[in-house]
């Protein structure tokens, strides 16, 4: 019987996938072809589950910069098979946020225009920019995983050995992707933090805090979902020591995210600043209190912490497993708050109108459809990698990147040694 | 030990070599204008610098504004370019605030656009190109007059207020763009053409200007001292709405006084 489960419970959990994203599709085209009308944005609250969506998967691939960069860079090459692992979730990562981007912006068709027409002075189109350049750099990060594909293998064994060959470029593409990353993780926190109209954004603390939590949670989705196809599958294979420094790192991360957030949202708390204050109180103490103090500060950053930093709570996998699972959700908590709260409290502009007024927002069961399918093709796309990739296999990596053929030239000087 | 050591000449040779990469094509492309040019007074120093005027003593909230501007700029119902809000009351009268498009000279919406699409002439006028807006609406989150508006869907059929308010001006704009008001730019272009005076000639002034039958409006260049809004301004105290966030608007209110309104008994046409 246990046989059973296990031999259907792969095609089953793809079929899932699927239907998720076949419903997806169909959301999709319906609102492709009659437009934003059917969400529930408004003018008032224009930016919704989509972009918190699109904020989150963007945060969440940060581990592919930060560990290519710590291996590339730092020479922490016990990493490198992790780094593998993260540079695959981080292609789907900016795939499934460029997916609802394509969704949300009202023209679809005109999505090239922020690379042809420039507006340097914006930090959306500084995001758009460095999201651009960088899915080619993880594209060309990913090649060489696919090159090791078995069916790339069999059939177009010369291919695959080309594809591998792009390896080569991983120093190079690490400095790449190091420099894209510092800049868009931060602008997109720069994007709200530039904004005057919104008090409880216009803060230059909001590029830092994105950045920084960005840098715990895209490692912890990593080092999560490396253990996580371990446990289920004989085909992902890791070696606990390698992850384990990672969330050890993501430990001392989280530290700097707690000292910074509980600066952030001190500072707010003294004068009274119209738009401002009602916004702190929405987060502290209204509708969003559970997800700061609960979600955000308490599991997303304290508990996680003291479990990556103790060695012994470390070791045990349940709890080890949880923290990291605890800072990923902290993350989207935090996205997903900041992005609201902002449009929530609506900016007065009247002289006699002191006290704000408030905007209210729940997404539709369209944006769900749609956004459930784009994650459903997040999960799909892991699956796939683990499966037929070995996207997690902390043995199969270190072989492959040795015997990687490396043809002269100065940039495997870096990587040769 | 050398084994260990980090890498820092490749490092630096990569980052000259990257550097010299990007400044060659950035040199190659040439970098992009800041001004797109849609009409003369883009392209040099505009003598005029536009600029409107509402009294708030004089307008009664008919919304007679609103539905010139509909009709003129063809703007689907419910998604007016000039927002009626009521702030307050004075002598037991509530306070009628039209809130169009402030036209401000430091406007966040054109420092945030993506891709240029909203931009600032030279004469001062905050417009938007619909054919470049691929509807982000960031400029919606970066106004702080909310005067925006995105079209969630096609504007399809009749517009009620043509043709009693006037016929459209302009073409109606797709779905998925955001848009808002542009001092009726077409009007102000074409009347200059003409050789009339914007402000002065009904022709040449924004149709809601036009339309207010309390006269609570005025419309003109404030570098022409003897334009109506010039006048207005220098022998009225006016206010720019939230002055304080640096956005320095282009369209000024008398705020509401108790002092008695020489019109006080014209009633809404």
């Amino acid at each position: 019987m246990k046989t059973k489960i296990q031999r259907y419970s792969f095609p089953l959990w793809m079929i899932t996938l699927l239907l998720f994203m076949a419903w997806g599709l169909v959301g999709a085209y319906q609102v492709l072809t009659q437009g934003l009308v059917l969400t529930n944005l408004t003018d008032l609250t224009p930016w919704g589950l989509w972009i918190g969506i699109d904020l989150s998967s963007i945060a969440l691939a940060a581990g592919a910069f930060s560990l290519s960069a710590a291996v590339y860079l730092l020479k922490k090459d016990e990493l490198k098979p992790v780094a593998r692992t993260a540079v695959f979730i981080g292609l789907l990562g900016y795939t499934m946020a460029m997916m609802t981007l394509l969704m949300d912006i009202g023209r679809p068709d005109r999505f090239w225009h922020a690379l042809v027409y420039w507006n340097i002075h914006s930090p959306l189109w500084e995001v758009t920019m460095c999201v651009a350049l960088y899915f080619t750099v993880l594209t060309l990060e990913v090649i060489p995983i696919l090159g090791r594909a078995d069916i790339v293998q069999r059939r177009w064994p010369r291919l695959g050995q080309g594809m591998e060959w792009v390896h080569v470029l991983a120093p190079i593409l690490a400095v790449c992707g190091l420099l894209l990353s510092l800049m868009h993780q931060s602008s997109l926190g720069a994007t709200y933090g530039v904004l005057a109209s919104r008090p409880f954004w216009y803060k230059s603390t909001l590029a830092i805090l994105f950045l920084v939590s960005a840098l715990a949670a895209g490692p912890a989705l990593t080092v999560f979902a490396s253990k996580t196809a371990a446990a289920i599958t004989p085909r992902a294979y890791v070696e606990n020591w390698r992850l384990d420094r990672v969330s050890h790192f993501i430990g001392w991360v989280l530290v700097a995210l707690l000292y910074l957030r509980v600066w952030d949202t001190l500072s707010m708390v003294y004068t009274h600043q119209p738009g401002r204050t009602e916004a702190l109180h929405m987060l502290t103490g209204g509708q969003f209190a559970f997800n700061f103090w609960v979600l955000e500060m308490f599991l997303g950053i304290i508990v996680p912490m003291v479990i990556l930093l103790t060695a012994q709570l470390r070791e045990r996998p349940a709890l080890h497993w949880l923290a990291l699972l605890f800072v990923v959700i902290g993350l989207v908590a935090y996205r997903w708050d900041t992005n609201m709260i902002g449009q929530l409290v609506v900016f007065s502009y009247l002289p006699e109108q002191i006290v704000p007024l408030f905007a209210s927002y729940t997404p539709a069961l369209i944006e769900w459809q749609v956004g459930l399918g784009v994650i459903a093709f997040g999960f799909l796309g892991f699956s796939m990698g683990v499966r037929y990739l070995y996207v997690v296999d902390h043995r199969l990596v270190e072989t492959t990147h040795e015997t990687a053929p490396v043809r002269s030239g100065h940039l495997s000087a870096a990587e040769g040694r | 030990m050398r084994e260990k050591t980090f890498p820092r000449r490749e490092f630096m040779m990569m980052v000259v070599a990257g550097t010299a990469v990007t400044a060659l094509a950035l040199n190659a492309k040439g970098l992009p204008k800041f001004t797109e040019s849609t009409s003369p007074e883009d392209q040099v120093g505009s003598e005029h610098q536009w600029a409107m005027v509402i009294d708030l003593n004089r307008c009664v909230g008919c919304g007679d504004c609103q539905l010139a501007c509909q009709a003129r700029n063809d703007t689907a119902p419910g998604a007016s370019w000039v927002r009626m809000v009521e702030s307050g009351e004075l002598n037991g009268k509530p306070i009628n605030v039209p809130v169009p498009c402030m036209h401000c000279q430091e406007a966040p919406c054109v420092s945030v656009c993506p891709v240029k699409a909203t931009y600032k002439r030279a004469d001062g006028i905050v417009v938007m190109d619909y054919d470049r807006c691929i509807g982000c609406r960031y400029c919606q989150l970066a106004c702080s007059y909310g005067a925006r508006t995105f079209n969630w869907q096609e504007f399809t059929g009749e517009n009620p207020a043509v043709p009693e308010w006037g016929e459209p001006e302009i073409p109606r704009r797709p779905r998925g763009v955001v848009e808002k008001c542009s001092f009726c730019v077409q009007r102000i272009d074409r009347g200059l053409a003409e050789g009339l005076i914007p402000g002065v000639d009904p022709q040449a002034t924004p149709a809601c200007v036009v339309a207010c039958p309390r006269k609570a409006r005025y419309f003109g260049d404030l570098n022409d001292p003897d334009s109506p809004v010039s006048q207005v301004l220098k022998n009225h105290q006016a206010v720019q709405l939230r002055r304080d966030l640096g956005t320095d608007p282009r369209v000024y209110y008398l705020p509401a006084a108790n002092r008695p309104d020489p019109e006080a008994d014209l009633t809404c046409g």
